[in-house]
Protein backbone atom coordinates (compact mmCIF):
# COMPACT_ATOMS: atom_id res chain seq x y z
CA UNK A 1 0.00 0.00 0.00
CA UNK A 2 2.97 2.47 0.51
CA UNK A 3 4.92 1.43 -2.09
CA UNK A 4 1.84 1.90 -4.27
CA UNK A 5 1.35 5.29 -2.76
CA UNK A 6 4.75 5.98 -3.28
CA UNK A 7 4.47 5.34 -7.41
CA UNK A 8 2.15 8.10 -7.39
CA UNK A 9 4.55 10.83 -6.64
CA UNK A 10 3.42 13.99 -7.62
CA UNK A 11 4.97 16.26 -10.65
CA UNK A 12 7.75 18.80 -9.09
CA UNK A 13 5.40 21.89 -9.82
CA UNK A 14 2.42 20.40 -7.50
CA UNK A 15 5.01 19.09 -4.97
CA UNK A 16 6.77 22.88 -5.39
CA UNK A 17 2.98 24.55 -4.57
CA UNK A 18 1.89 22.17 -1.66
CA UNK A 19 5.51 22.97 -0.40
CA UNK A 20 5.10 26.28 -0.26
CA UNK A 21 1.75 26.24 0.84
CA UNK A 22 2.80 24.35 3.93
CA UNK A 23 5.24 26.46 4.91
CA UNK A 24 3.21 30.04 4.38
CA UNK A 25 0.33 27.89 6.78
CA UNK A 26 3.39 26.93 9.36
CA UNK A 27 4.31 30.36 9.76
CA UNK A 28 1.19 32.19 10.11
CA UNK A 29 0.27 29.61 12.83
CA UNK A 30 3.95 30.31 14.54
CA UNK A 31 3.41 33.78 13.74
CA UNK A 32 0.13 33.82 15.42
CA UNK A 33 0.89 32.03 18.63
CA UNK A 34 4.66 32.83 18.88
CA UNK A 35 4.96 29.74 21.10
CA UNK A 36 7.76 27.66 19.69
CA UNK A 37 9.72 30.89 18.74
CA UNK A 38 8.89 32.62 21.66
CA UNK A 39 9.79 29.90 24.29
CA UNK A 40 12.87 29.23 22.48
CA UNK A 41 14.23 32.50 22.83
CA UNK A 42 13.14 33.23 26.37
CA UNK A 43 14.67 29.85 27.43
CA UNK A 44 18.30 30.71 25.66
CA UNK A 45 18.23 34.39 27.62
CA UNK A 46 17.35 33.05 30.76
CA UNK A 47 20.18 30.12 30.53
CA UNK A 48 22.38 32.73 28.86
CA UNK A 49 22.16 35.39 31.67
CA UNK A 50 22.26 32.72 34.86
CA UNK A 51 25.46 31.34 33.47
CA UNK A 52 26.72 34.75 33.03
CA UNK A 53 25.70 36.19 36.47
CA UNK A 54 27.05 32.79 38.00
CA UNK A 55 30.36 33.67 35.98
CA UNK A 56 30.42 36.73 37.68
CA UNK A 57 31.56 38.06 34.60
CA UNK A 58 34.77 36.32 34.72
CA UNK A 59 35.20 34.57 31.19
CA UNK A 60 35.48 31.06 30.67
CA UNK A 61 38.26 29.34 27.84
CA UNK A 62 37.21 28.99 24.23
CA UNK A 63 36.48 25.26 24.90
CA UNK A 64 33.95 25.77 27.84
CA UNK A 65 32.34 29.09 25.84
CA UNK A 66 31.68 26.59 23.24
CA UNK A 67 29.80 23.74 25.44
CA UNK A 68 28.07 26.50 27.01
CA UNK A 69 26.59 27.75 23.54
CA UNK A 70 25.58 24.95 21.89
CA UNK A 71 24.21 23.39 24.76
CA UNK A 72 21.87 26.64 25.39
CA UNK A 73 21.32 26.97 21.28
CA UNK A 74 20.29 22.83 21.46
CA UNK A 75 18.18 22.66 24.57
CA UNK A 76 16.47 26.25 23.77
CA UNK A 77 15.23 24.66 20.02
CA UNK A 78 14.54 21.62 21.39
CA UNK A 79 10.86 22.60 22.63
CA UNK A 80 10.77 24.48 18.81
CA UNK A 81 11.69 21.66 17.06
CA UNK A 82 8.95 18.74 18.18
CA UNK A 83 6.45 21.77 18.09
CA UNK A 84 5.72 21.43 14.32
CA UNK A 85 4.28 18.12 14.25
CA UNK A 86 3.23 17.80 17.69
CA UNK A 87 0.87 21.00 17.23
CA UNK A 88 -0.68 19.40 14.30
CA UNK A 89 -1.49 16.51 16.50
CA UNK A 90 -3.01 18.19 19.07
CA UNK A 91 -5.06 20.53 17.25
CA UNK A 92 -6.37 18.02 15.44
CA UNK A 93 -4.61 19.25 12.12
CA UNK A 94 -2.48 16.00 11.32
CA UNK A 95 -5.57 13.64 9.65
CA UNK A 96 -6.47 16.99 7.52
CA UNK A 97 -2.91 17.59 6.31
CA UNK A 98 -1.91 13.70 5.60
CA UNK A 99 -5.27 13.64 3.39
CA UNK A 100 -4.62 17.03 1.41
CA UNK A 101 -0.86 17.01 1.39
CA UNK A 102 1.50 14.70 -0.12
CA UNK A 103 3.60 13.52 2.54
CA UNK A 104 6.94 14.82 0.79
CA UNK A 105 5.80 18.32 1.07
CA UNK A 106 5.10 17.86 4.88
CA UNK A 107 8.61 16.60 5.54
CA UNK A 108 10.41 19.53 3.55
CA UNK A 109 7.77 21.79 4.77
CA UNK A 110 8.41 21.23 8.42
CA UNK A 111 12.29 20.24 7.89
CA UNK A 112 12.74 24.07 6.09
CA UNK A 113 10.64 25.45 8.84
CA UNK A 114 12.34 23.51 11.74
CA UNK A 115 15.79 24.73 9.97
CA UNK A 116 14.53 28.20 9.81
CA UNK A 117 13.47 27.99 13.65
CA UNK A 118 16.66 26.43 14.66
CA UNK A 119 18.61 29.50 12.68
CA UNK A 120 16.74 32.24 13.98
CA UNK A 121 17.38 31.25 17.57
CA UNK A 122 21.43 31.23 16.31
CA UNK A 123 21.19 34.17 15.12
CA UNK A 124 19.33 35.64 18.25
CA UNK A 125 21.74 33.42 20.68
CA UNK A 126 25.20 33.83 19.00
CA UNK A 127 25.59 37.30 19.40
CA UNK A 128 23.76 37.98 22.89
CA UNK A 129 26.23 35.30 24.30
CA UNK A 130 29.13 36.94 22.96
CA UNK A 131 28.22 39.85 24.27
CA UNK A 132 27.07 38.35 28.05
CA UNK A 133 29.94 35.82 28.06
CA UNK A 134 32.69 38.24 26.74
CA UNK A 135 33.46 35.52 24.06
CA UNK A 136 36.55 36.99 22.11
CA UNK A 137 36.12 35.49 18.70
CA UNK A 138 39.86 35.03 16.79
CA UNK A 139 37.71 33.75 13.51
CA UNK A 140 34.69 35.07 13.07
CA UNK A 141 33.72 33.35 9.72
CA UNK A 142 34.69 30.31 10.62
CA UNK A 143 32.42 30.63 13.73
CA UNK A 144 29.46 31.62 11.64
CA UNK A 145 29.79 28.80 9.24
CA UNK A 146 30.05 25.99 11.84
CA UNK A 147 27.04 27.99 13.61
CA UNK A 148 25.36 27.69 10.70
CA UNK A 149 26.72 24.08 9.47
CA UNK A 150 25.64 23.14 13.48
CA UNK A 151 22.24 24.47 12.87
CA UNK A 152 21.51 22.71 9.70
CA UNK A 153 22.68 19.40 10.79
CA UNK A 154 21.01 19.66 14.12
CA UNK A 155 17.57 20.34 12.52
CA UNK A 156 17.98 18.09 9.77
CA UNK A 157 18.56 15.57 12.09
CA UNK A 158 15.80 16.14 14.48
CA UNK A 159 13.16 16.49 12.26
CA UNK A 160 11.97 12.56 11.43
CA UNK A 161 11.89 12.30 15.14
CA UNK A 162 10.05 14.87 15.75
CA UNK A 163 7.25 13.31 13.70
CA UNK A 164 7.64 10.07 15.28
CA UNK A 165 7.47 11.70 19.13
CA UNK A 166 4.45 13.36 17.84
CA UNK A 167 3.00 9.82 16.90
CA UNK A 168 4.02 8.82 20.25
CA UNK A 169 1.73 11.15 22.12
CA UNK A 170 4.08 14.60 22.10
CA UNK A 171 5.89 13.79 25.18
CA UNK A 172 8.82 16.09 25.78
CA UNK A 173 11.40 14.25 27.16
CA UNK A 174 11.17 11.76 24.54
CA UNK A 175 12.05 13.90 21.93
CA UNK A 176 15.81 14.71 23.77
CA UNK A 177 15.95 10.84 24.67
CA UNK A 178 15.83 9.61 21.13
CA UNK A 179 17.41 12.62 19.41
CA UNK A 180 20.38 13.23 21.96
CA UNK A 181 22.27 10.12 20.39
CA UNK A 182 21.86 10.61 17.15
CA UNK A 183 22.33 14.47 17.46
CA UNK A 184 25.58 13.95 19.85
CA UNK A 185 28.32 13.20 16.85
CA UNK A 186 26.67 17.18 15.31
CA UNK A 187 27.09 18.44 19.01
CA UNK A 188 30.72 16.90 19.71
CA UNK A 189 32.00 18.30 16.28
CA UNK A 190 30.23 21.68 16.44
CA UNK A 191 31.57 22.48 19.41
CA UNK A 192 35.12 21.46 18.89
CA UNK A 193 35.13 23.50 15.78
CA UNK A 194 33.29 26.72 17.22
CA UNK A 195 36.31 26.12 20.23
CA UNK A 196 38.71 26.17 17.40
CA UNK A 197 37.52 29.07 15.96
CA UNK A 198 37.12 31.37 18.95
CA UNK A 199 40.30 30.29 19.76
CA UNK A 200 41.72 31.23 16.10
CA UNK A 201 43.05 27.60 15.89
CA UNK A 202 40.73 26.37 13.26
CA UNK A 203 43.71 24.65 11.35
CA UNK A 204 40.88 21.21 10.47
CA UNK A 205 37.91 23.79 9.73
CA UNK A 206 37.14 22.48 6.53
CA UNK A 207 37.11 19.17 7.79
CA UNK A 208 34.61 20.13 10.08
CA UNK A 209 32.13 21.81 7.99
CA UNK A 210 32.70 18.91 5.49
CA UNK A 211 31.68 16.33 8.24
CA UNK A 212 28.41 18.85 9.41
CA UNK A 213 27.20 19.33 5.54
CA UNK A 214 27.64 15.41 4.85
CA UNK A 215 25.84 14.34 7.59
CA UNK A 216 22.90 17.38 6.79
CA UNK A 217 22.68 15.74 3.50
CA UNK A 218 22.63 12.07 4.24
CA UNK A 219 19.98 12.58 7.16
CA UNK A 220 18.02 14.51 4.93
CA UNK A 221 17.83 12.19 2.56
CA UNK A 222 17.51 9.06 4.42
CA UNK A 223 14.70 11.05 6.32
CA UNK A 224 13.13 12.14 3.00
CA UNK A 225 12.45 8.44 2.27
CA UNK A 226 11.51 7.08 5.67
CA UNK A 227 9.14 9.94 6.68
CA UNK A 228 5.90 8.27 4.77
CA UNK A 229 6.26 5.25 6.77
CA UNK A 230 5.80 7.48 10.01
CA UNK A 231 3.50 9.86 8.82
CA UNK A 232 0.77 7.72 6.93
CA UNK A 233 -1.27 5.04 8.47
CA UNK A 234 -1.48 2.08 7.09
CA UNK B 1 25.41 -29.14 12.30
CA UNK B 2 23.47 -27.37 14.35
CA UNK B 3 24.86 -24.03 15.44
CA UNK B 4 25.13 -24.63 18.93
CA UNK B 5 27.30 -27.77 18.77
CA UNK B 6 29.57 -25.62 17.12
CA UNK B 7 29.76 -23.28 19.92
CA UNK B 8 30.41 -25.98 22.74
CA UNK B 9 33.39 -26.40 21.12
CA UNK B 10 34.51 -23.34 19.32
CA UNK B 11 33.54 -21.37 22.39
CA UNK B 12 35.80 -23.73 25.36
CA UNK B 13 38.67 -23.55 22.73
CA UNK B 14 38.85 -19.87 22.42
CA UNK B 15 39.07 -19.20 25.88
CA UNK B 16 41.65 -21.79 26.52
CA UNK B 17 43.50 -20.21 23.24
CA UNK B 18 43.16 -16.67 24.55
CA UNK B 19 44.49 -17.59 28.08
CA UNK B 20 47.16 -20.33 27.22
CA UNK B 21 47.84 -20.28 23.65
CA UNK B 22 48.19 -16.74 22.60
CA UNK B 23 51.43 -15.08 23.56
CA UNK B 24 50.99 -11.91 26.09
CA UNK B 25 50.57 -8.43 24.68
CA UNK B 26 53.13 -6.19 24.42
CA UNK B 27 53.54 -3.47 27.70
CA UNK B 28 50.47 -4.94 28.95
CA UNK B 29 51.08 -8.51 29.70
CA UNK B 30 48.49 -11.26 30.69
CA UNK B 31 46.03 -8.09 31.25
CA UNK B 32 46.49 -7.31 27.38
CA UNK B 33 44.40 -10.93 26.84
CA UNK B 34 41.34 -9.01 27.44
CA UNK B 35 41.65 -8.04 23.76
CA UNK B 36 40.46 -11.25 22.91
CA UNK B 37 36.73 -11.00 24.71
CA UNK B 38 36.15 -6.79 24.10
CA UNK B 39 37.38 -7.06 20.31
CA UNK B 40 34.68 -9.66 19.46
CA UNK B 41 31.75 -8.67 21.63
CA UNK B 42 32.55 -5.12 20.04
CA UNK B 43 32.23 -6.48 16.41
CA UNK B 44 28.97 -8.31 17.39
CA UNK B 45 27.37 -5.37 19.20
CA UNK B 46 27.86 -3.73 16.15
CA UNK B 47 26.74 -6.12 14.03
CA UNK B 48 23.73 -6.88 16.11
CA UNK B 49 22.81 -3.21 15.62
CA UNK B 50 23.01 -3.09 11.37
CA UNK B 51 21.40 -6.89 12.02
CA UNK B 52 18.37 -4.79 13.30
CA UNK B 53 18.60 -2.17 11.16
CA UNK B 54 18.59 -4.61 7.88
CA UNK B 55 15.37 -6.34 9.21
CA UNK B 56 13.72 -3.12 10.02
CA UNK B 57 14.18 -2.50 5.96
CA UNK B 58 12.60 -6.08 5.48
CA UNK B 59 9.85 -4.94 7.65
CA UNK B 60 8.95 -1.71 5.94
CA UNK B 61 9.73 -2.83 2.66
CA UNK B 62 8.39 -6.49 2.60
CA UNK B 63 6.67 -7.67 5.72
CA UNK B 64 3.80 -10.26 5.30
CA UNK B 65 3.66 -13.76 4.84
CA UNK B 66 7.13 -13.77 2.57
CA UNK B 67 9.04 -12.71 5.89
CA UNK B 68 6.78 -13.40 8.90
CA UNK B 69 8.05 -11.87 12.39
CA UNK B 70 10.27 -9.46 11.15
CA UNK B 71 9.24 -7.14 13.58
CA UNK B 72 10.46 -9.08 16.59
CA UNK B 73 13.13 -10.37 15.31
CA UNK B 74 14.52 -6.85 14.88
CA UNK B 75 13.59 -6.09 18.75
CA UNK B 76 15.63 -9.66 19.90
CA UNK B 77 18.53 -8.59 17.50
CA UNK B 78 18.67 -4.61 19.52
CA UNK B 79 17.86 -6.79 23.25
CA UNK B 80 20.94 -8.82 22.17
CA UNK B 81 22.86 -5.71 20.74
CA UNK B 82 22.34 -4.18 23.79
CA UNK B 83 23.90 -6.73 25.96
CA UNK B 84 26.81 -6.88 24.02
CA UNK B 85 27.30 -2.91 24.04
CA UNK B 86 27.35 -3.07 27.28
CA UNK B 87 29.67 -5.84 27.75
CA UNK B 88 31.80 -3.93 25.19
CA UNK B 89 31.75 -1.07 27.85
CA UNK B 90 32.69 -2.87 30.97
CA UNK B 91 35.55 -4.33 29.35
CA UNK B 92 36.58 -1.51 27.77
CA UNK B 93 36.81 0.46 30.47
CA UNK B 94 38.81 -2.41 32.04
CA UNK B 95 41.27 -1.98 29.30
CA UNK B 96 41.65 1.39 29.52
CA UNK B 97 42.05 1.30 33.34
CA UNK B 98 45.14 -1.03 32.30
CA UNK B 99 46.35 0.72 29.42
CA UNK B 100 46.09 4.50 30.35
CA UNK B 101 45.64 4.40 33.66
CA UNK B 102 41.63 5.39 34.22
CA UNK B 103 38.22 3.53 33.38
CA UNK B 104 37.11 6.44 31.01
CA UNK B 105 39.12 8.99 28.83
CA UNK B 106 36.17 9.87 26.09
CA UNK B 107 38.66 8.52 23.44
CA UNK B 108 36.69 8.99 19.90
CA UNK B 109 36.07 5.42 20.39
CA UNK B 110 34.94 5.27 23.71
CA UNK B 111 32.32 8.32 22.82
CA UNK B 112 31.25 6.34 19.40
CA UNK B 113 30.47 3.46 21.78
CA UNK B 114 28.78 5.06 24.32
CA UNK B 115 26.58 6.88 21.44
CA UNK B 116 25.82 3.02 20.72
CA UNK B 117 24.63 2.43 24.06
CA UNK B 118 22.52 5.83 24.28
CA UNK B 119 21.02 5.11 20.60
CA UNK B 120 20.31 1.55 22.14
CA UNK B 121 18.54 3.03 24.97
CA UNK B 122 16.19 5.90 23.02
CA UNK B 123 15.36 2.73 20.63
CA UNK B 124 14.03 0.88 24.29
CA UNK B 125 12.21 3.99 25.49
CA UNK B 126 10.41 4.92 22.08
CA UNK B 127 9.35 1.42 21.81
CA UNK B 128 8.13 1.26 25.41
CA UNK B 129 6.70 4.91 24.76
CA UNK B 130 4.37 3.94 21.95
CA UNK B 131 3.08 0.97 23.60
CA UNK B 132 1.09 -1.57 22.19
CA UNK B 133 0.28 0.88 19.54
CA UNK B 134 -0.47 -0.06 15.95
CA UNK B 135 2.28 2.08 14.59
CA UNK B 136 4.88 0.66 17.23
CA UNK B 137 6.77 -1.96 15.15
CA UNK B 138 6.65 0.22 11.83
CA UNK B 139 8.00 3.71 14.24
CA UNK B 140 11.04 1.85 15.63
CA UNK B 141 11.40 0.06 12.60
CA UNK B 142 12.15 4.06 11.36
CA UNK B 143 14.16 4.65 14.15
CA UNK B 144 16.72 1.62 13.64
CA UNK B 145 17.67 2.50 9.84
CA UNK B 146 17.66 6.01 10.66
CA UNK B 147 20.02 4.86 13.74
CA UNK B 148 21.90 2.70 11.78
CA UNK B 149 22.66 5.56 8.56
CA UNK B 150 24.12 7.38 11.29
CA UNK B 151 26.53 4.43 12.64
CA UNK B 152 29.21 4.65 9.96
CA UNK B 153 29.33 8.36 10.87
CA UNK B 154 30.35 7.90 14.62
CA UNK B 155 31.47 4.34 14.49
CA UNK B 156 33.83 4.59 11.70
CA UNK B 157 34.48 8.38 10.41
CA UNK B 158 34.63 10.35 13.95
CA UNK B 159 37.14 7.89 15.08
CA UNK B 160 39.45 8.33 12.29
CA UNK B 161 39.04 12.46 11.85
CA UNK B 162 39.79 12.74 15.41
CA UNK B 163 42.99 11.56 17.31
CA UNK B 164 42.39 8.55 19.43
CA UNK B 165 43.96 6.48 21.79
CA UNK B 166 43.16 3.25 20.84
CA UNK B 167 45.42 1.19 19.12
CA UNK B 168 44.64 0.60 15.58
CA UNK B 169 44.86 -3.44 15.01
CA UNK B 170 42.38 -4.20 12.23
CA UNK B 171 41.95 -0.87 10.15
CA UNK B 172 44.60 1.11 9.80
CA UNK B 173 46.29 3.40 6.50
CA UNK B 174 48.37 0.53 5.77
CA UNK B 175 45.40 -1.96 5.62
CA UNK B 176 47.70 -4.39 7.66
CA UNK B 177 46.98 -5.87 10.96
CA UNK B 178 49.45 -6.14 13.72
CA UNK B 179 49.11 -8.65 15.73
CA UNK B 180 51.20 -11.81 16.05
CA UNK B 181 49.90 -14.78 14.15
CA UNK B 182 48.89 -16.85 16.98
CA UNK B 183 46.67 -13.84 18.38
CA UNK B 184 45.35 -13.27 15.41
CA UNK B 185 44.39 -16.54 15.35
CA UNK B 186 42.79 -16.61 18.84
CA UNK B 187 40.85 -13.16 17.97
CA UNK B 188 39.61 -15.08 14.83
CA UNK B 189 38.39 -17.69 16.66
CA UNK B 190 37.20 -15.52 19.82
CA UNK B 191 35.37 -12.96 16.96
CA UNK B 192 33.24 -16.46 15.39
CA UNK B 193 32.39 -17.77 18.92
CA UNK B 194 30.79 -14.60 19.98
CA UNK B 195 28.96 -14.08 16.62
CA UNK B 196 28.19 -17.75 17.08
CA UNK B 197 26.41 -17.20 20.41
CA UNK B 198 24.67 -13.66 19.23
CA UNK B 199 22.75 -16.43 16.73
CA UNK B 200 22.55 -19.32 19.20
CA UNK B 201 20.52 -16.90 21.66
CA UNK B 202 18.60 -14.93 18.60
CA UNK B 203 17.13 -18.11 17.42
CA UNK B 204 16.21 -18.69 21.00
CA UNK B 205 15.05 -15.13 21.17
CA UNK B 206 12.81 -15.79 18.27
CA UNK B 207 11.04 -19.15 18.80
CA UNK B 208 9.86 -17.48 22.10
CA UNK B 209 8.89 -14.66 20.37
CA UNK B 210 6.70 -17.44 17.83
CA UNK B 211 5.56 -19.34 21.05
CA UNK B 212 4.48 -15.86 22.51
CA UNK B 213 2.48 -15.04 19.38
CA UNK B 214 0.72 -18.51 18.97
CA UNK B 215 -0.59 -18.49 22.87
CA UNK B 216 -1.87 -14.40 21.98
CA UNK B 217 -3.16 -15.67 19.28
CA UNK B 218 -4.66 -18.68 21.52
CA UNK B 219 -6.14 -16.42 24.06
CA UNK B 220 -7.87 -13.74 21.47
Amino acid sequence: MILQRRLSVKGGSALGSELVRNIIKDVRVEFRSRSALGVALVFAAVTTLAVSMVSGGVPFEPKVQAILLWLIMYFSAMNGLAHGFTREADQGTELFLRIHSDPDAVYLSKLIFNISLFMLVQCVVTPVFAVLMQVDVKDTVHLVLTVAAGGLATASAVTLLAAMVAKAGGRGPLFTVISLPLVLPVLWVSITATGRAISGTAAQGSRDLLFLLAFSGMVIAISFILFRFVWLDE
Amino acid sequence: MRINWILHILMPVSIVLAFAWAPPVQALGDAGRIIFFHVPVAIVSVAAFLLSGLLSILYLFYHGERFPMLAEKSHNSACLGMLFVILTVITGSIWARISWGSFWNWDPRETSIVILLLVYIAYFSLHSALGRSGSRDRITAVYLIFAMAMVPFFAFIVPRVYPSLHPDPIINPDRQVHLEERMKLTLLASAVSFMLLYFYMFSIMNRMSILKKKIGDRHE
